[in-house]
């Protein structure tokens, strides 16, 4: 169980976190919702596809990580296989939470960095919190700046796949992929651009999207898809032990 | 007036009225036909600023989905803008002898395996000691849980369990009004009819409006509710009533706030039976909708206020500040739809109580069959008239069979409302043939005589088998084969119950975050 406190820095003033970051709970997942920001180092590893948020149903981008649940082929003996690893793994244990002064009424809520007790993040040689005088660490204000680049990256997150979705530039795929000991799978729940519809997009539309970042963070992201193929060398090497060519086979999947 | 030729073409439409019949209308004839001016049709829809909707009809058939789908509206614009809420079939509590454990469903999911053949026999010779629906239909249980019939990631008009809506009528017109001007290219006048102008040959040639504009048009279509403008009023074509069959005649009708705002939104229409009727009780977003249809043979307008009260009492819901509004129903319906130039769609057709929610699924049939047989020019009128006026008698006959069966199989014995129900006079003969029929043939598709019904073979063996009728299952016309088919189907059906019973959420929860985050559109 989550258990979230806001950070204290009297009662937090000894902790201590862990180097070996992340967490077995925290990586064992086999897609990682991210944001447009990352893209760019994002795509030297991972494919990105849309997912829909399954508490708004709104879409959002996502590292595909593994081809089963809790399956993440990054994720190898306890230790990210990455050069790069996603903002909302390395940002754990840590998260923004809001509180609203009991006080005052009128007052906007309040953002406060909240740390994930139930997590194993606690350690004698770990990184420090706060300092003798109580004052953050540069850790701690890196973690910080971390998490309100996270806050930001979901609100252009939703501009940006709220946008796409009303222009029809998202459409359903599905992926079949056949791995090295014969085992089928298939993926189903992923989005990607509508390739069509974005070449048929009158010039005004793909101005707007080019002015607002948009159309730079659509072909990071259509780049990515590359990356399904180092995926399942990945998942090959796991099953044999050897490196197999192979062909996932990506077509547009029925909407109905 | 001259007499228009035959070979006029028909390329201007007026829609008389502007409630859900008339928007209805108008969406799914727009849509169809999207080419307006030189090279279109024209729609024009006139509707009085004084006279409100009625605003009865809140329950849906599933139709009511691909029907929005085909006017063009978002389903999330619509579930906002109309406080709908969702529907996946009714509950009938209290129908077959109005003892403590007396409920049954009628889910509009099809029963298990009925896409390839009818099961139903095999469920008949080992009913399990269950109900019929909850063996043979998952969703039964997702509406005694009352869980929404999708996911917050269900693209728009989808649904993991057959819909449809529950919606606010006094909102639904309005809305479908907008979309249809701005969207459609539907003209719109707000203005009153004060005078009908015939041609020489007896066809509608324009309306004359109060501000003394002519309305020309080579089809006229009357949505005009009860007052019935152009069918009853100006071509005086009679009404039958039908109120010999159903003797239902006058309704109490009220609108309930919840008590918290998160307060649980049932997914199906509460039909309860009382001494002389019976009480809807159907959940929108921001009000329940809760009314008692009954018949003022056997009970006196105070008596049944009375009676309604005490339901809402029964259900714990305060009734002191509430104000209660009194409906007439005339059962029955015109004996033609279309004459001449002139087609009746919705109350200015006829009306029927609102039992299994009827009224709306039969606007958006008319619409569609005067969208698919719209003459080209005027000589076509008098066989889309003849074809239109068969398939709608037959729609009407067959409603009225299935509204009455839910009455001719209750056992009700403690009025006198109930015994009189069953007396043979009252009952239809092809109800009666269907009735003697079904006693050992289980209700199948060739037993129905349309293409297209109202109400399908599936609905009839819900109520049938939910009242508790027995046909006897002709064990030498049954086999091993579907017999274990039946078995398995029923499992599936059990195990995808309980999976989509963890999956699903609340109906309320959902309703909530639609209007928050909105559905997507894939």
């Amino acid at each position: 169980m989550v258990n979230r406190v806001v950070l204290d820095n009297r009662i937090h003033r000894d902790v201590r976190i862990a180097a070996t970051r992340p967490t077995r709970e925290n990586a064992e997942v086999n897609a990682m919702s991210v944001i447009p920001r990352e893209f760019p180092r994002l795509l030297a590893h991972y494919p990105i596809f849309y997912t829909k948020n399954m508490e708004t149903g709104r879409f959002e981008p996502s590292a595909l990580l593994g081809f089963q649940p809790q399956e993440n082929l990054f994720f190898v003996d306890g230790r990210w296989d990455a050069a790069y690893v996603p903002l909302q793994i390395q940002r754990q244990p840590f998260s923004l939470i809001t509180r609203r002064a009991q006080d005052s009424e009128g007052k906007p809520p309040s953002l406060e960095v909240a740390l994930d007790l139930s997590q194993t993040v606690q350690s004698q040689e770990g990184e420090r919190i706060f300092l003798e005088d109580g004052q953050p660490t540069k850790f701690l204000q890196d973690i910080t700046s971390m998490l309100s680049v996270l806050v930001a990256g979901a609100k252009e997150t939703y501009a940006f796949t709220g946008r796409l979705a009303e222009l029809s530039l998202i459409e359903p795929v599905q992926i079949d992929i056949e791995f090295v000991d014969g085992s089928e799978t298939k993926l189903q729940g992923l989005y990607w651009i509508a390739a069509a519809a974005l070449k048929a997009l009158p010039a005004a539309q793909l101005a707007e999207l080019r002015d607002r970042e948009f159309l730079e963070w659509m072909y990071f992201q259509m780049a990515s898809i590359a990356h399904v193929s180092g995926l399942v060398a990945r998942k090959n090497r796991l099953l044999t032990g050897v490196t197999a060519p192979h062909r996932p086979e990506v077509h547009r999947a029925d909407p109905a | 007036m001259p007499t228009r030729p035959e070979s006029q073409p028909v390329r201007k439409v007026v829609v008389v009225g502007g409630g859900t019949a008339g928007w209805i209308t108008a969406g799914v004839l727009a849509s169809r036909y999207p080419q307006r001016g030189e090279d279109g049709v024209e729609i024009t829809l006139i509707e009085s600023r004084q006279q409100p909707p009625i605003g009865v009809g809140e329950g849906t058939w599933p139709t009511i989905r691909s029907t929005l789908k085909q006017i063009g509206v978002s389903e999330t614009d619509f579930l906002r803008e109309c406080d709908a809420s969702f529907k996946q079939g009714s509950q009938f509590l209290n129908w077959v002898d109005g003892s403590h454990a007396d409920a049954y469903y009628h889910p509009f999911t099809l029963p298990v395996g009925y896409e390839e053949r009818n099961l139903a026999p095999y469920w008949l010779e080992d009913p399990r000691d269950r109900s019929f629906a909850a063996d043979m239909c998952f969703q039964a249980e997702l509406c005694s849980k009352g869980l929404a019939p999708k996911q917050i990631t269900t693209p728009e008009f989808a649904g993991l369990a057959n819909y449809a809506y529950h919606l606010d009528a006094g909102k639904f017109g309005p809305f479908l009004r907008k979309h249809c001007i701005d969207k459609l290219g539907v003209n719109h006048v707000y203005d009153e009819i004060v005078r009908v102008q015939s041609d020489d040959a007896g066809d509608i040639a324009h309306l004359v409006t109060k501000s003394g504009d002519l309305l020309a048009a080579d089809l006229f279509i009357d949505c005009s509710g009860f007052s019935s403008l152009l069918i009853g009023k100006h071509f005086g074509v009679p009404f039958l009533s039908k109120k010999d069959v159903l003797f239902i005649d006058k309704a109490w009708a009220v609108q309930i706030p919840y008590s918290t705002e998160d307060a649980a939104i049932a997914s199906v229409t509460l039909s309860t039976a009382q001494a002389s009727g019976w009480v809807w009780d159907i959940g929108l977003t921001t009000r329940r909708g809760v009314g008692y249809v009954f018949s003022s043979g056997y009970v006196s307008d105070d008596d049944a206020l009375e009676e309604l009260q005490s339901y809402l009492k029964m259900r714990g819901d305060p009734f002191r500040d509430l104000s209660f509004r009194k409906i007439d129903i005339n059962s029955g319906y015109r004996q033609e739809f279309w004459t001449r130039n002139c087609v009746a769609v919705g109350l200015s057709a006829g009306f029927l109580e609102p039992l299994e929610a009827s009224a709306i699924v039969m606007i958006e049939l008319s619409a569609k069959s005067i969208a698919n047989l719209l003459p080209s020019c005027r000589s076509g009128m008098r066989h889309a008239a003849r074809l239109f006026n068969d398939t709608f008698r037959y729609y009407w006959e067959r409603i009225i069979d299935f509204l009455k069966l839910h009455y001719a199989l209750s056992r009700r014995t403690d009025s006198k409302f109930w015994i009189d129900n069953r007396c043979s006079e009252s009952i239809p003969d092809s109800l009666r043939d269907g009735l003697d029929f079904w006693r050992y043939h289980s209700p199948w598709h060739e037993d129905l005589s349309h293409r297209e019904e109202v109400f399908s073979a599936a609905s009839y063996q819900y109520v049938l088998y939910g009242m508790g009728f027995r046909t006897e299952p002709a064990r030498w016309l049954l086999n091993d084969r579907n017999r274990n088919l039946a078995r398995e189907k029923m499992n599936e059906s059990a195990n995808y119950a309980k999976a989509l019973s963890a999956s699903l959420p609340g109906n309320r929860d959902l309703l909530t975050r639609i209007r928050r985050y909105g559905l997507q559109k894939i």
